[in-house]
Order: C-alpha cells, then structure tokens, then sequence
C-alpha cells in the first residue's frame, strides 16, 4: 500500500442560495449541549460574504451558541464549521486564537473593560498584537470615535457613557483592527428606539464603508432585520427553521414565522 | 427512580473531582505562562501594589498587636514558674514559624483574594472574558498570571514585615508595660530564634501565595449567575483559600524540621 501523501483538492466554497454571494462561514450539521441541555441540534447555516446576515429567534433557541461556535469559544459536540475552506472544528487552539483576529465582536452589553477608559478599550487590540506607535493608535482612535459619534471622549470610563454609547465604544473596539468578519451580540437591546435605529445605521454604514467586511447579527428586533438584513435566518430548536431575505418574511404566512414577526402571542410558541 | 439515585450519586462524586481538575487547571496554566509572552510585567507590578501596599495598613496593626497580645499572655503564663525571661524566644518562634504567615496569609486572603475573585467574577459575568477571549488575548495570561505571580511575590514580602512589626509590639509590651529587662530580652529572643524558623514561615507564605491566587482566579474566572454569582464566588473564595491555608499549614509544619 502507498504510503505517499496524496494531495487533497480544498473543498469548493459554495454559493449561498438567498444573496447569490460565496459562503464566508458555514455551518453542517453542528450539535452542541450543555448538560442535558441540547442547544444546537444539527445546524446547518450558510453565511454569505460581504453582506449582512441576521439571525433571528426567541430567546434560548440557540443564536448567541452559534455566534460564540465561529470563533471557537465554543466547539461543537458533533458537526463541522468551516471558514471559507478551511474547517474550524479540527484547529487547535493555538490556531483558533489566530483566527480570532480576523474577528470584530460587539458584544449584547458592550463588554467594554471597566477599569479602562474610553481610548485604553478601544487601543487594548492594538496595544495587544501590534506594535502601532502613539501617534498612529492616537489617529486610529479618534477616527474610530468620530465615525461611531463620540468624538472627543476618550479620557471618559465606562461608568460614565450610557448604554447606547456604551455599544458605539464597543462597535470601535471591534473595528480597530480592521476586521474580515464582525459579530454583533443583539446590538440594539436594551436602547430606545431611536437610539436603536442609530445603531441599526451605524450597521448599515459600516458595511458600506468596508467593502467585503462579512456582517453576523443576532437580534430579537424585527424593524432592524427588516431595515439592515440582506439574508435573515430563523432559528427555532437549534436549527435554521426558514431563512431568505428580509421581504421574504415580512409577508410570511407560516404561523411560526408570523406570529415571531409580529410579536403575537397568540400562535403556535407559547411564553 | 434507581438509575436517577445512581446518576445524582455520580454528579456528587464527579464534581469534587472535576473541580479539583479545574484548580489545578488554573495554577498549572498560570504557572505555566510565567514565561510565556506577554510577559505582563506591568500588570503584576500593579498587581503587587494592590495585594502588598495596600494590605500594609492592616498587616502592620494586626501584628503589632498580635506580638503585643501574646507576649502579655505567655508573661502570664511563664509568671507561674518564674520563666517570663523566655517571654522573647517563644513569641518570636511563635510569630516566625506560625502567626506571622498563618494570620499574614488569612488578611491577605479576605482583603485582596475576596477583590481579586470579585473583579474576575464581574469580569465573566460582563462577557469581558470572553471579550478578551474575542480579541485574541489569552484570560489566563492577562488575568491569572499578573494575580498569581504576584500574590507568590507579595505574602512572603508581607509575612517578614509581620514578623518584624510583631517582634516590635513584643518588645514594646515587655519594656513599657511589663518592664522586663531589655539586655535579657534581646539575649533570649536572639538565642532562640534560628534562621530556620524565619526560613520556615516563608515558605510557608509561599505556598499561602500560591493558594491565595489559585483560589481567587478560580473563583472568579468559572463564577455563573450574575451578581449573585459573583457574590457567591468572593465568599467561596476566601473560606476556601482559609481553609486550605489552615490544613496545608499542619502539613508543611509537620513536613518541616
């Protein structure tokens, strides 16, 4: 028998069917539980490149689980993710500590370090992994800061933004380092509705302004998946129970799915 | 109904074991990146300011008076068969080889290992570890590392000066209260105290360090349930860490000659 290595053709990356774009993350069959708690139950989830996806469902079906599984914070218990053609599940932690990098995450409350201000959360990546002089991390920082609308704070803590500015902090924190991929842990939650529409533009702008950065959105908030989303996937159970563009499930008859987007109560999920 | 009454008796065995495997975990990790960059000198210096100057108040009042306290005691005692010349050797051995680091290593334990497990524990329950995590940056080296280190560096450094300031409170109750003679006291406190005892109480210390930050970046690093997590995590933290002080002090005591 040869014992030659054979060279092995990567996987093609495929073509997500909702945006016609090539598939940046994808998920085949990923299980995850926690305990006698089964979370993920065969996922199977394409992301498309460059373009905003929205993941939607109710609490406990399992979205921030598949958010934290692409950055190998967590590993599935049975099932691949793969990153364009390389598969996450066989990376070793060293390996996925490196692809972190190629991440931004916004965090559902900002997560912004307390003991830091303004300008130390937002450099921290910097500070961490490259070796910017002052002057260029100064730079950086206040471009950031203008283009999330708080110019001028950077000596302020934590303590002292409120809760949407909080969220714009974290937003800067997550593009300091130019990401390939940026995740955003239910961004508007928490905010009134204007501010949230704020934070859906700012979404919205920073796509725009980063040509082929791949945006991942959790979110509970319809007006904001309707408004932002190119390709919107709905969880239930664990698994993608529908997914397409936005149009898609405004006017969606199944009960499920009208009843989640209209906030009903009455329909087949009970509180 | 007997094969839950089997699966709860395997949780109740299973966990202390898994719980021991994540201590362990964290000092092994936490040891082990002493030489992995970053090396956060820094963060430890910081660090060491936080758990070693700061703790200075309460460590030179609590063992001034310890030594104050417990040369009036055994005075009392030695009074009985006219031996209160032996007042100085023993306090000192005593404070050397027991109080000093057993009552350095419990105040330090409550003051800065209760903080340290609260600020870890806010930091989980904030998503700020995994924040770290996000961007790359390894929570054991960041945050464990810069504790441990110095919590190892600072008890030792904490138990001479207990050591030192306990002798001091002695000497001052022998003089000015109980008017012992001084050429007498020093003669007998320096006849008895060896370098071994002093030698002794450090590593003691040492090992007291090292329980201390295990025990609070434990605590705080696997605290779940919000607030009252981190409540739960700060109290656990330190009747842990005074436990173990406490047991692992019999052990090194009777392992020492």
């Amino acid at each position: 028998m040869s014992r030659r290595h054979r060279y092995e053709e990567p996987e093609p990356v495929p073509i997500d069917p909702v945006t016609g774009q090539p598939v940046a993350i994808r998920y085949e069959g990923v299980y995850k539980s926690f305990g006698e708690h089964h979370v993920l139950r065969g996922l199977d989830l394409l992301i498309p490149a460059g373009k905003i996806t929205v993941i939607i469902g109710r609490s406990g079906t399992g979205k921030s689980v598949t958010l934290k599984h692409v950055m190998g914070l967590l590993r599935p218990d049975k099932g691949r993710i793969f990153l364009g053609d390389e598969e996450l599940t066989s990376f070793t932690d060293k390996k996925l500590r490196t692809v972190r990098n190629r991440f931004g995450v916004v965090f559902q409350n900002a997560a912004l370090f307390d003991s830091m201000t303004v300008y130390d959360n937002i450099a921290f990546p910097l500070y961490e992994h490259t070796r910017m002089k002052r002057k260029e991390i100064d730079t950086k920082v206040a471009t950031l800061l203008a283009q999330v609308g708080l110019s001028g704070s950077e000596k302020k803590v934590p303590s002292e933004l409120s809760g949407g500015m909080r969220k714009r902090v974290g937003l800067a924190r997550a593009l300091v380092r130019d990401p390939e991929f940026i995740l955003y842990d239910e961004p508007t939650t928490g905010l009134d509705p204007i501010l949230a529409a704020a934070m859906d533009q700012l979404i919205v702008e920073t796509q725009d302004s980063r040509p082929g950065i791949t945006s991942v959105v959790i979110s509970h908030d319809m007006h904001a998946v309707l408004h932002i989303a190119d390709k919107v996937a709905f969880l239930v159970d664990g698994v993608v129970y529908d997914e397409g563009p936005p149009e898609y499930f405004r006017d969606h008859t199944d009960p499920l799915i009208h009843q989640f987007v209209t906030g009903s109560l009455e329909g087949p999920m009970k509180v | 109904m007997i094969r839950g009454a089997i699966e709860a008796l395997g949780r109740r065995v299973l966990e202390p074991i898994e719980e021991v495997g994540r201590v362990s975990r964290i000092f092994a990790f936490g040891t082990a990146n002493i030489f992995i960059r970053p090396l956060r000198f820094r963060e430890t210096v910081k660090q060491m300011e936080f758990i070693g100057v700061q703790s200075l108040p309460i460590i030179l009042l609590t063992s001034f008076f310890t030594g104050a306290v417990f040369t009036l005691q055994s005075h009392r005692a030695f009074a009985m068969f006219g031996a209160q010349a032996m007042v100085g050797g023993t306090v000192g051995v005593a404070l050397t080889r027991e109080l000093a680091p057993t009552l350095t290593g419990l105040l330090v334990a409550g003051r800065a290992g209760s903080a340290m497990a609260a600020e870890i524990g806010s930091m989980r329950v904030s998503e700020q570890i995994d924040a770290l995590d996000a961007m790359a940056v390894d929570p054991i080296n960041y945050l464990v590392k810069p504790r441990l280190l110095a919590s190892v560096i600072v008890t030792p450094l904490l138990t001479a000066i207990y050591d030192f300031v306990g002798m001091v409170g002695s000497w001052y109750i022998a003089m000015y209260v109980l008017n012992m003679s001084e050429p007498e006291y020093m003669k007998r406190t320096q006849e008895w105290i060896d370098w071994d005892d002093i030698w002794s109480g450090l590593l003691k210390a040492l090992v007291f360090g090292a329980i201390i930050g295990t025990v609070a970046c434990y605590k705080g690093y696997y605290t779940r349930g919000g607030a009252a997590g981190v409540g739960r995590a700060t109290t656990s933290s330190v009747v842990v860490s005074s436990v173990a002080i406490l047991v692992s002090n019999f052990f090194i005591a009777w392992a020492l000659p």
